[in-house]
């Protein structure tokens, strides 16, 4: 449970100690505060407070989903704004977030589901949501669980490769990162190969097509079904899996209901969802080789335990 | 397949499951065919026309529901043979069935399956002996449907059902039957049917409207079966290209909706010719004043095609058939221009796959003037 609540991502907030009850009336009850401002927030009745400085930490985007109707595309799917890849590039490193309002719940989810450390900074508007949220997540039982990975992808550093990693975040297409091909995973990729020509990551599309098509998708260890905007991560041990269900527009629209396939048979759930209490999944069902059940709405965040 | 060919197309346009211009589908139903499956039916190659040229006034739109309901009666003893419409009705409805009215209101509120067309069937249901809490008219977009605003003409009880009360929403469509295809690369590669088409219904009367499709040619019977029961399907089309030549037979093809849709009955008393499904722009609505019937919808939408490639010549625009690059564009304001190239081979297709016939020299229409 420490370690657990060790992953928790945490409000940097650079205000006075004389603005501790917004704090308060928001539900805040653990910041990171500049050094500076420590001795006297420390001295705040019910709000915990540790030093953090943000320029330390790597800078990421605010969480969202543009909707690019005036861009002509192959398929006009939306523009997912997610930091999977640069939590999966950096593991151990420290995140730092700017966001408003909702989105300040959906990067405290985003950085909990891949067990990320990160500084939250957000305005007045996200303080309660971010509260909420992260009263979710300290609901959410048992340890972490290692990531699931179909695919091995060897990362050169370039910002080329960063971009394929993060079409693969984004089309649910699971990596994890490899020094050399490793023959347990279903597909190993390597840019500037034959199979991965550097020509062809110009469109880094190109080259999650071409990772999906060597995968196919029947192997695929998650599929999300009835969302464009939903991104999976996908962890497991012995008998055990938990999916992590991030919805990317939840700052602004509520996900009515995904279908979700997860390779290999789990008879047993359950199911925590943020702001949606009595919902309980529907349809579930165990085939030969998946597990199937509809998520009947995600506002922002889902965990499924799945289990033998 | 060789890898870099499928690359090559998918940097072109990225189709995942097949490099051939064909898609492949991979067909998921529990459902097994009825001894003789509604498509096509007890009338394969047969369609009446019924016209009436006071059924609806050209400036008003407003529909003559008495003309209407005579328009009814004819076309389904013309089709049958019986003598009275009471047993016309009895040959494809028994009391006990739960009867779908598939609708279409795509081009609503202007273009819609006209309200008493609809609250005539429904009668006629109930006439049969089928309670009105038995009948459902349907629709998969829930605010096209409320739109049109059925129940001031339906008869008490019956009812009213969008499938998707949100767009796209999975919750209101099974699960477990579907076809799975990727035409362009996208994710999400189901087509699910409507949970009301496979968990509730036992029958379906299917009503679709006189249109000219940007896509598919025209929107008729079939397409209203197909795009109109299931799930994720404006998917088919990106850019200029549309897969509706092969998707909608096969969607339309799906057990239990093949067994199910026992009779069509296609509304045109107004159409569109150009532009459609969508109705826009006025200029391109026209009155054919005419009710089709029949078991077999490639016959029947081998006779809308008909209907709509004439009265584009009349307008002087290109056939539907066109293919020209040189006619796609944005702007479909002009007659000779639209979005896809469109395909109405997906008529013909159809009836590849035992949905009907398409051979003009087998099929009958019987026409009735009222």
């Amino acid at each position: 449970m420490f370690l657990l609540l060790a992953a928790l991502p945490a409000l940097f907030w650079d205000g006075a100690a004389d603005t501790a009850p917004v704090l308060r009336d928001a539900g805040i009850k653990q910041i990171l505060v500049p050094a500076a401002r420590l001795a006297s927030w420390k001295s705040v009745d019910g709000i915990t407070a540790e030093a953090a400085d943000p320029q330390s930490a790597v800078k990421v985007l605010a969480p969202t989903v543009n909707y690019r109707m005036n861009v002509a595309a192959a398929t006009s799917s939306p523009w997912i704004v997610a930091n999977g890849w640069r939590f999966i590039r950096r593991p151990g490193g420290r995140f730092y977030y700017d966001v408003t309002g909702k989105q300040a719940a959906l990067a405290a989810a985003e950085a909990f589901s891949y067990a990320a450390n990160a500084i939250i900074r957000s305005d007045a508007a996200g303080l309660k949501p971010l509260a909420a949220m992260l009263d979710f997540l300290r609901t959410i039982a048992g340890e972490p669980l290692p990531p699931v990975a179909d695919i091995g992808y060897i990362d050169d550093g370039s910002p080329a490769s960063g971009e394929v990693m993060n079409l693969l975040v984004r089309d649910n297409l699971l990596f994890q990162l490899v020094a050399t091909p490793d023959r347990r995973l279903k597909v190993n990729v390597k840019l500037g190969t034959k199979e991965y020509p550097l020509e062809d990551a110009r469109n880094p599309g190109t080259i999650a097509h071409a990772v999906r098509y060597n995968l196919r998708d029947e192997k695929r260890s998650v599929r999300i079904y009835g969302s464009q905007v939903v991104v999976a991560r996908l962890t497991a041990s012995a008998g055990r899996a938990r999916l992590h269900l991030l919805n990317y527009a939840g700052a602004s629209r509520t996900v009515d209901g995904i279908r979700v396939r997860v390779l290999g048979q789990y008879p047993k759930h359950q199911l925590w969802l943020a702001d949606g209490a009595g919902v309980e999944l529907l349809d579930y069902s165990v085939e030969d080789d998946a597990t199937e059940f509809t998520l009947p709405e995600l506002k922002t965040y889902a965990v499924v335990e799945l289990s033998r | 397949m060789d890898r870099r060919f499928f690359l090559q197309v998918a940097a072109a346009a990225p189709l995942l499951a097949s490099p051939a211009d064909e898609p492949t589908y991979r067909v998921v139903t529990a459902y097994k065919p009825a001894a003789q499956p509604g498509m096509p039916g007890p009338y394969p190659g047969q369609v009446v026309r019924v016209h009436s040229e006071n059924s609806i006034d050209a400036g008003s739109a407003k529909v003559n529901r008495e003309l209407v309901k005579q328009m009814l009666a004819s076309g389904m003893k013309a089709l049958t043979g019986d003598a009275r419409s009471e047993d016309a009705w009895a040959r494809f409805i028994s009391p006990k069935d739960v009867v779908g009215i598939k609708v279409n209101c795509s081009g609503a509120p202007q273009i819609r399956s006209s309200p008493e067309v609809v609250a005539g069937i429904a009668e006629n249901l109930i006439a049969a002996g089928v309670p009105a809490k038995q009948i459902w008219v349907y629709e998969r977009f829930e605010n096209q449907l409320q739109s049109v605003g059925y129940g001031k003409y339906l008869p008490a009880g019956v009812n009213i059902f969008g499938v998707e009360t949100s767009r796209s929403s999975v919750l209101n469509y099974d699960p477990k039957t579907y076809v799975e295809t990727s035409f362009f690369g996208e994710d999400d590669t189901r087509s699910n049917v409507a949970r009301l088409v496979s968990e509730t219904l036992t029958k379906i009367v299917n009503v679709p409207n006189l249109k000219e499709h940007q896509a598919s040619g025209v929107t008729g019977c079939l397409k209203n079966i197909a795009y109109g029961n299931f799930s994720n399907v404006a998917r088919s089309h990106n850019a200029e290209k549309t897969h509706t030549r092969t998707f909608i037979g096969t969607l339309a093809a799906v057990e239990p909706v093949r067994s199910r849709v026992v009779l069509n009955i296609m509304d045109g008393l107004y159409g569109v010719w150009h532009a459609g499904p969508f109705s826009e722009s006025a200029k391109f609505r026209f009155f054919p004043k005419q009710l089709m019937f029949g078991t077999d919808p490639v016959a029947m939408d081998h006779k809308l095609i008909d209907i709509i490639e004439e009265k584009r010549k009349a307008e002087g625009a290109i056939s539907i058939f066109d293919r020209s690059m040189s006619h796609v564009g944005k702007d479909n304001s002009n007659p000779n221009t639209n979005h896809y190239i469109r395909e109405p081979g997906h008529v013909e297709y159809a009836s590849t796959l035992g949905l009907g016939v398409f051979d003009a020299s087998r099929i009958k229409l019987k026409v009735i003037e009222l």
